[in-house]
């Protein structure tokens, strides 16, 4: 138990180390966080228009779609 | 293209834009009713002691001058927007660059000219003592040209979003640093008796460089930003 | 004889290439950083001694130092790929350049926090105008430019190019800030701080902190990889290949 409570006394500088650390896993596990999200939101979003696309014409969709058709710009 | 050719492409664009200004030249008054405004705002703020006010009066009217630039910034190539004139000068036979150039003289004339016209006004608000002032004027003279070549990069670099006057704060703050460094240090170095050739030396040589650079960053820079 | 190399790069550079090559590596680069990671933080915080000047208050080293390399070289690598999208416009540079850019502000901003964090205990204060702190501080402020303006633009690729032009400007200006700062310091005779002292550490104190800066490597790459892989998903948004994989991450 003591040795645990040295070890978070840092000698005295519980007060700056500590908090250093935690910003560094706080700031780094956000950034990790945050694209996932991102990604989820723009898959659903996708799906949803490939859902819309399709439901309004057997193959890929023209005029009022929001982007071009697949198969003209390669790739 | 012949050289006289280009002298006369030169001579009119300047000319056009100078015109331009003059016949708004209430907003020319614009920036320089900022700068006096901010000046005087010091005083009040920090109590009229001479001693303290003699100390900061350099590095305030530099940073004055500098927002007041910044204010007027966002404006440089808009009209041209607007109208349509700036997709005209890029198709244009005559070199970008050149262009470029003559239009960012040209707006330096009409903004940063007047400033430094009233900055000795200013600096006397402040108990500048009147042996500095010229310094302050050749910095001037020499620091503001170089925030007009690199605002005008950045200006150019934003033609293509939506009104962002921030965000031209955001992207110049960080490259005028050295800008304001030595032009303040030249004046401090002044006040206190030191040679100040060397900041002065350092901002000539920055901006020799940006005189001959930024036209041509400009220019790539609008290329990037009217491509579509 | 080395023509494959050519060859493997420009396939690689095919979005769903890169999706999958991305995707395939991720998982090992993020499981390497947290592992190397938490190696580090145990030697660090609880095998390597106290210093005998700064006590336990240097530890902080363990996660400055690594972050402020990282923030130094993300903006290298931001500045490479910035250079290659605007020269031969291929579309998986402009990403990587514009999705290291808030991963290089994270390191950044860590930096900072961490060091004034360091600095109050040993210097006595938050922060001074030393001349790698302003430095830092501009470098924050060129990796924020670069996302607000490919965030001002409404045509992704065209804000992408026009923040890779910024990033390259900025790569022309860091140097001239530090050599200004520097300037300036002998100027107003600031207070000199040596951050790392004349810089002979123990080996019980460096192989932490060389294990924690590959373990920010690592991070790096797997957040770059998760990032690029979410924007390509975007910026392909009517191709079969997203259709494709949005209906197989559906049926999961």
């Amino acid at each position: 138990m003591n040795a645990v409570q040295s070890f978070l006394a840092m000698g005295g500088y519980a007060a700056y180390v500590w908090p250093a650390y935690a910003v560094f896993f706080i700031v780094l596990i956000a950034d990790t966080i945050a694209p996932r999200l991102r990604r989820q939101r723009l898959l659903r979003e996708l799906r949803a228009r490939f859902a819309r696309q399709s439901a309004r014409q057997p193959h890929v969709g023209n005029g009022s779609s929001p982007t071009p058709p697949a198969a003209i710009d390669g790739q | 293209m012949s050289r006289a050719t280009l002298t006369t492409a030169c001579a009119a664009m300047l000319r056009r834009d100078l015109t331009l200004a003059w016949r708004r030249r209430g907003d020319i008054a614009m920036p320089v009713l900022y700068a006096l405004i901010v000046t005087m705002l010091f005083p009040f703020a920090l109590g009229p002691e001479d001693t303290l006010l003699q100390r900061i009066a350099g590095g305030v009217v530099l940073v004055t001058v500098l927002l007041a630039m910044l204010l007027a910034l966002d404006a440089m190539f808009a009209s041209d927007i607007e109208d349509g004139s700036l997709e005209q000068l890029v198709l244009a036979p005559q070199p970008l660059a050149l262009m470029l150039g003559m239009k960012i003289l040209a707006h330096w004339v009409t903004i940063a000219l007047p400033l430094i016209v009233i900055s000795p006004l200013m600096a006397a608000l402040l108990h500048l003592p009147a042996s500095v002032i010229p310094v302050l004027l050749l910095a001037l003279l020499l620091a503001t040209p170089l925030l007009s070549l690199l605002g005008a990069v950045l200006v150019a670099l934003t033609v293509g979003t939506r009104r962002s006057g921030m965000l031209l704060a955001l992207m110049l703050l960080p490259l005028c640093v050295p800008a304001v460094i030595f032009a303040a240090g030249a004046v401090a170095a002044a006040q206190q008796g030191l040679p100040w050739l060397a900041p002065i030396s350092w901002l000539a040589a920055a901006l020799v460089l940006a005189v001959v650079l930024a036209p041509l960053a400009c220019a790539a820079a609008l290329r990037i930003a009217l491509d579509s | 004889m080395a023509n494959w190399v050519p060859l493997w790069l420009h396939r690689l550079s095919s979005p769903p290439t890169f999706y999958r090559f991305a995707g395939m590596l991720q998982p090992w680069a993020m499981t390497l950083a947290l592992l190397l990671g938490a190696i580090a933080l145990y030697g660090g915080l609880v095998l390597a001694p106290a210093d005998y000047q700064q006590g336990d208050a240097y530890r902080i080293i363990f996660i400055h130092v690594p972050s402020a390399w990282m923030s130094m070289f993300i903006y290298a690598v931001m500045g490479v790929a910035s250079f290659i999208a605007l020269v031969w416009r291929i579309k998986l540079a402009e990403v990587v350049a514009m999705e290291s850019a808030p991963i290089g502000a994270a390191f950044t901003f860590i930096t900072l926090v961490t060091g004034s964090l360091w600095g109050k205990p040993m210097w006595g204060t938050w922060w001074t105008w030393d001349a790698r702190l302003t430095s830092e501080l501009v470098l924050l402020f060129l990796f924020l430019g670069v996302i607000g303006l490919y965030r001002a633009f409404e045509d992704r690729r065209q804000g992408a190019r026009a923040a890779a032009f910024l990033a390259i400007i900025g790569i022309i200006n860091v140097p001239i800030v530090h050599f200004s700062v520097n300037w300036w310091n002998t100027l107003h005779q600031g207070s000199t701080v040596n951050v790392f002292g004349k810089s002979t550490m123990s080996w019980d104190m460096l192989w932490p902190l060389l294990t924690m800066t590959l373990a920010t490597k690592f991070y790096y790459a797997a957040s770059l990889f998760r990032r690029a892989r979410t924007d390509l998903l975007s910026l392909e948004g009517g191709k079969d290949w997203v259709r494709q994989i949005a209906q197989d991450e559906d049926a999961r």
